[in-house]
């Protein structure tokens, strides 16, 4: 059973299960409280009866943090959480394209290019080291990868070539 | 700008950058040309406190606030500087000043509606509010009154009856505003939650069935969820059921709150009062099996749905037939079997009889297949755990558990194949055989006590690590096996793997740090524990400094729907019983640490009795630990306490309690002199009846609840101090310096208590539990040496005398002054105190010697090979080799070794340093 239901800060306290794992980062504090208190429509939180399955965050048209729990993966939690998101930043927000950052080396890219979302440029060094000495830059890289929204039907948004794309992370932050 | 802003500037840039001291310089070269410059002063406060040098700024900071200023640049950094030390009452009354003086002035009004709100002063802030609205005329200080009506409504101390005023107040302000609530979905759900509370649902009704309504709970979750709970409060359980229905066929929703509102307008819940609806039930099934066709494996909500609605229609005693339930279940397993959460999805629904369990279990038996593919690999998981789940009381003794973590193993091995390709960043596939191989091991140490499965589930769950390094599940249980085994270094090394941060050291940092002393150190100088309690407490300091802030910009930003959340989030971190029990371990390895003088003992005294006023949150993380323990049984969580109990609200106020009657024994300190000391303003008390009790009567307060959470031995050291504490309070009444006059000591306290000379008390012979104490538990020591227990139960029971000695040392600080002892005739005492340090102090030798001898033979090739040999039913040359298990071996002996020669080295140290004193 999967509830859908908005994220609050007391949240913080029950998401171990999902910011165990190592491809999910930590943030202080402040991190979730700044989106909390700009954008609570678009922090959720997927859960069943006891644990957090899965949790994202947005930033206007921008997918910051998503991650599901181990036992949940392969269910299509992802697709909800995103689906979600794409519908408020659509409808609400009026938004041209939503993107996301991720690692070249995460298995993820793969569910995410089926959600409809392409590479538009790889980004060097967006990443701190997972410590696992293998991977090398790909550990270290980001893929922005974008998905056009119904405001740009003439996928204006997006490009064929995004992985040969090269930017440094100082140009995107 | 003037010459002196562009002076400003670099000490602006010096403060930002964190060059507190180079601001300080800057502010003391203009202050010479500017004397009289009150923001110079601020400043230079601000780089002092910064740089820790309160007893500087304090002048300063005063002399500036003295003079009433309005400006705003010197505000501000007067407020910096107050927040800093927590005197957020002077920033109230700072603002306030300022805004009486200029009431024009709209940011002035606004500072000081913030400053009312970061004290919890809701009602004032409230008035601020609304004055400013009538003032201004901007809607949203009508809204920022309305929210504080609400939260000073929602404040533990406000009775019933004006709540409900409160919330009437809420609901006139939001009528009279000119411009409706729906303009903003924040408003919409701040007006709506107003409604709620009143019960007033047929407006309620009205603003949720406009055209706009309707489309702001589309988007918006909390205003649809509030949306839910008014239907449902109205007993709209038909009605919301159509809706969810509408939105899982015309949207495809799977959020299972659509399905649940869909079973409940056929079950209604107990507090609705309704009956069930029968009729409902046969269309509801329909529906949900429409549902469940449909998706087929692709989503499991419809089936679960249906699981449900026969569950709750056996649980209301209604006519449904159990086969028709557990053809249910079998139809799940055999559709979703291949999700990892199978086996979470159908936990709840498998409280079967006897004779339906072994069905159940039969037919999970012929379920299993051969190992092909990741599929079949969870979907075998799935069988063993539920399999397990459903295990009788009769089949669970330690022969059979360990049989069966034999078998997981065995297909743990032929698991691990199917992960080969996967990279080092992905948890292997077989992972949770392995796991539930641990947890059967550590089953079987917990029915028979036998330590040869403990090392066996250690072994092997450290192979399980070696091939999937990111498992954090397995971390945590070696996290807790080894400290069960004494060898906390490597529980620590995994602890550190975790990556733990902010927020997760107050919910995680309890895998590390519960009754740590117990592996401390300290005493040896080794501070490694002390410095993770200190570290780990760096998240409450930001919370301190950063969540106000965001209630102030949510506020700002109009996220009404967010503000009392994040007050909760504030006060459950501020008020965590997690921060308060690593202060507590803290402060024990400091008595063992540092000498036992004055400076130590009045902070922690201060500290700890502001402790004992908090209302305290539990937020630790327990449900984290993995568990597939048979149901019925202690989860493994349970299992793998350190000395079986959980240390937690009881054992704090316990310890608090013989802490605080120690170092108020042991203090000069009155309260004058206190609240001098104390900087910053003093947390409210929680609002708890005990409270309002004077500290005396609530030090000798016992409470059975409390201790429960004690071991024997903590009890009794716990009845030790007591008795202690009442044999020597009489004469610490009678030697302690009379107060201070205008913070003044009248003298240094040996010729001023003259006047109370005369009341000394005879001196009473000591109390048979003081000295027999010591016998007790030493005599307990050797019992346990003898019985081949844990190495945790023996660190425990040293350290447990250790802090006898230095209570004890606490308790006579006080006599050890010559003129003292003379001036009250208290010689007598002295020489019995003598005798108990001196039996106190030998114990401690006695035992720690031995704990030293047993350290010691953990550094033998013997011990290393008895641990191998221990492991030998789970060695096997193509999985846990020989070699590994070995290695295991000797970083498990090196590290209690370490352990227990360290705790026995430096109770040496204390009993020969408090012998000799």
């Amino acid at each position: 059973m999967s509830v859908i239901r908005p994220m609050q800060a007391t949240d913080m306290l029950k998401f171990n299960n999902i910011n165990l794992d190592i491809w999910t980062e930590t943030f202080r504090i402040n991190f979730y409280l700044a989106y909390l208190s700009r954008w609570p429509d678009l922090c959720c939180i997927q859960e069943s009866s006891a644990t957090a399955e899965g949790l994202s965050t947005e930033w206007h048209g921008h997918i910051t943090a998503l991650s599901v729990a181990p036992e949940y993966c392969r269910m299509g939690l992802s697709r909800a959480l995103v689906l979600h998101l794409e519908y408020v930043s659509d409808e609400m927000y009026k938004g041209f394209f939503v993107d996301l950052y991720v690692r070249c080396t995460n298995s993820a890219i793969k569910m995410y290019e089926g959600f409809g979302y392409s590479v538009y440029r790889r980004v060097r060094k967006y990443y701190g080291t997972l410590g696992t000495d293998k991977g090398g830059r790909d550990e270290e890289d980001a893929f922005d990868m974008r998905k056009p929204l119904s405001r740009d039907p003439m996928r204006r948004s997006v490009r064929l070539n995004g992985r040969d794309v090269l930017v440094s992370a100082q140009e995107v932050s | 700008m003037s010459a002196l802003d562009r002076q400003l500037r670099p000490i602006y840039d010096a403060l930002d950058m964190g060059s507190h001291k180079s601001a300080v310089v800057s502010c003391n070269k203009l202050i010479k040309r500017y004397p009289n410059n009150l923001l110079l002063k601020a400043l230079k406060s601000l780089g002092l406190v910064r740089s820790q040098k309160i007893e500087e700024a304090l002048p300063l900071l005063e002399e500036v606030l003295a003079a009433k200023t309005t400006d705003d640049a010197t505000l501000t950094a007067l407020m910096h500087v107050l927040r800093l030390l927590g005197r957020n009452q002077d920033i109230v009354s700072m603002f306030e000043n300022a805004y009486k003086q200029q009431p024009q002035n709209e940011d002035l009004g606004v500072q000081t509606f913030f400053a009312y709100a970061r004290t919890g002063n809701w009602k004032v802030a409230q008035q601020i509010a609304t004055r400013m609205h009538k003032q201004f005329q901007e809607d949203r200080y009508l809204y920022w009154s309305v929210v504080g009506a609400l939260l000073q409504a929602n404040d533990l101390a406000t009775p019933p009856e004006m709540r409900t005023l409160l919330y009437k107040l809420a609901h006139r302000q939001v009528a009279s505003s000119p411009s409706p609530s729906y303009l903003s979905a924040e408003r919409f759900y701040l007006h709506l939650s107003i409604l709620q509370e009143l019960q007033l649902y047929d407006e309620a009704n009205k603003l949720l069935e406009s055209e706009i309504g309707k489309s702001i709970c589309s988007t918006s979750l909390p205003c649809n969820y509030l949306r839910r709970q008014i239907w449902r409060a109205r007993g709209l359980y038909k009605e919301e059921a159509e809706r969810a229905k509408d939105l899982i066929l015309e949207k495809n929703d799977r959020n299972w709150l659509e399905f649940l509102s869909i079973i409940d307008a056929a079950f209604p819940p107990k507090e609705s009062g309704q009956e069930p609806v029968t009729d409902a039930i046969p269309e509801t099934r329909d529906f949900f099996n429409k549902i469940a066709e449909t998706d087929g494996v692709k989503d499991r909500s419809g089936l679960l749905a249906l699981i449900e609605l026969e569950h709750r229609a056996r649980v209301a005693g209604g006519t449904s037939d159990i086969t028709v339930l557990k053809a249910l279940l079998q139809k799940y397993f055999v559709l979703h079997s291949e999700k990892a959460c199978c086996f979470e999805d159908l936990k709840p629904y498998l409280d079967l009889s006897d004779a339906d369990r072994d069905e159940w279990t039969t037919f999970l038996d012929s379920q299993r297949s051969t190992l092909e593919s990741a599929t079949d690999l969870r979907c075998l998981i799935n069988v063993h755990k539920l399999q397990r789940f459903s295990l009788p009381a009769s089949k669970l003794t330690a022969e059979l558990e360990s049989g069966r973590a034999a078998s997981y193993i065995r297909d743990y091995k032929e698991g691990l194949r199917l992960g080969l390709e996967l990279p080092e960043t992905e948890l292997q596939l077989a992972d949770d055989l392995a796991i539930l191989a641990g947890q059967a091991l550590v089953n079987a140490w917990y029915l028979s006590k036998e330590q040869a499965y403990l090392l066996q589930a250690v072994a092997l769950l450290e192979f399980t690590l070696s091939k999937s390094k990111v498992a954090y599940s397995v971390r945590l249980m070696l996290i807790r096996l080894y400290r069960l085994l004494g060898a906390p270094t490597l529980a620590l090394n995994h602890y550190r793997a975790l990556n733990i941060k902010h927020v997760q050291n107050d919910t995680l940092s309890h895998f590390a740090l519960s009754r740590a002393t117990t592996f401390s150190l300290a005493s040896t100088g080794d501070i490694t524990y002390s410095s993770e309690c200190l570290e780990t407490s760096q998240v409450y300091l930001s919370n301190s400094n950063e969540t106000s802030e965001f209630i102030t910009r949510a506020f700002h930003g109009e996220r009404y729907s967010q503000i009392p959340n994040f007050i909760e989030f504030e006060e459950r971190l501020e008020n965590s019983l997690q921060r308060d029990l690593v202060k507590m371990e803290h402060v024990r390895m400091r008595m063992i640490h540092e000498p036992i003088v004055s400076d130590l003992i009045d902070m922690e005294f201060i500290e700890l009795k502001i402790i004992l006023d908090r209302y305290h949150f539990d937020n630790r993380d327990f449900d984290i630990m993995p568990n597939y323990q048979p149901n019925g049984q202690p989860s493994f969580e349970v299992q793998t306490r350190l000395f079986g109990r959980n240390a937690g609200l009881g054992w704090l106020r316990v310890y608090l309690k013989m802490f605080i009657r120690a170092f108020q024994h042991a203090s000069d300190l009155d309260d004058a002199t206190e609240d001098k000391l104390l900087i910053g303003d003093r947390p409210k008390k929680s609002s708890d009846p005990e409270n309002q009790l004077p500290l005396v009567e609530r030090l000798n307060k016992r409470n059975l609840e409390e201790e429960s959470e004690l071991t024997e031995q903590e009890l009794k050291l716990f009845e030790w101090a007591l008795t202690l504490a009442d044999w020597l309070e009489p004469y610490h009444n009678v030697a302690r310096p009379p107060p201070t006059v205008d913070g003044q000591k009248t003298s240094n306290g040996e010729t001023g208590s003259s006047a109370r000379k005369d009341d000394a008390p005879p001196v009473r012979s000591t109390p048979d539990l003081v000295v027999r104490f010591f016998d007790d538990v030493q005599s307990e020591f050797e019992a346990s040496v003898g019985r081949d227990c844990l190495p945790s139960e023996l660190l425990h029971i040293v350290t447990i005398i250790q802090e006898a000695v230095t209570l004890l040392v606490a308790e006579t600080v006080r006599f050890k002054s010559t003129s003292v002892v003379k001036i009250h005739k208290l010689s007598q005492l002295v020489q019995s105190l003598k005798e108990v340090r001196t039996k106190a102090c030998v114990s401690l030798k006695e035992t720690s010697e031995s704990l030293v001898k047993s350290g010691e033979n953990y550094g033998t090739a013997d011990s290393r090979k008895a641990f191998v040999d221990a492991c030998s039913p789970i060695i096997d040359d193509d999985l846990v080799h020989h070699d590994f298990v070995l290695n295991i071996a000797k970083n498990v002996c090196d590290s209690r070794k370490k352990t227990l020669e360290g705790v026995g080295k430096g109770g040496l140290k204390i009993s020969s340093a408090y012998d000799k004193a």
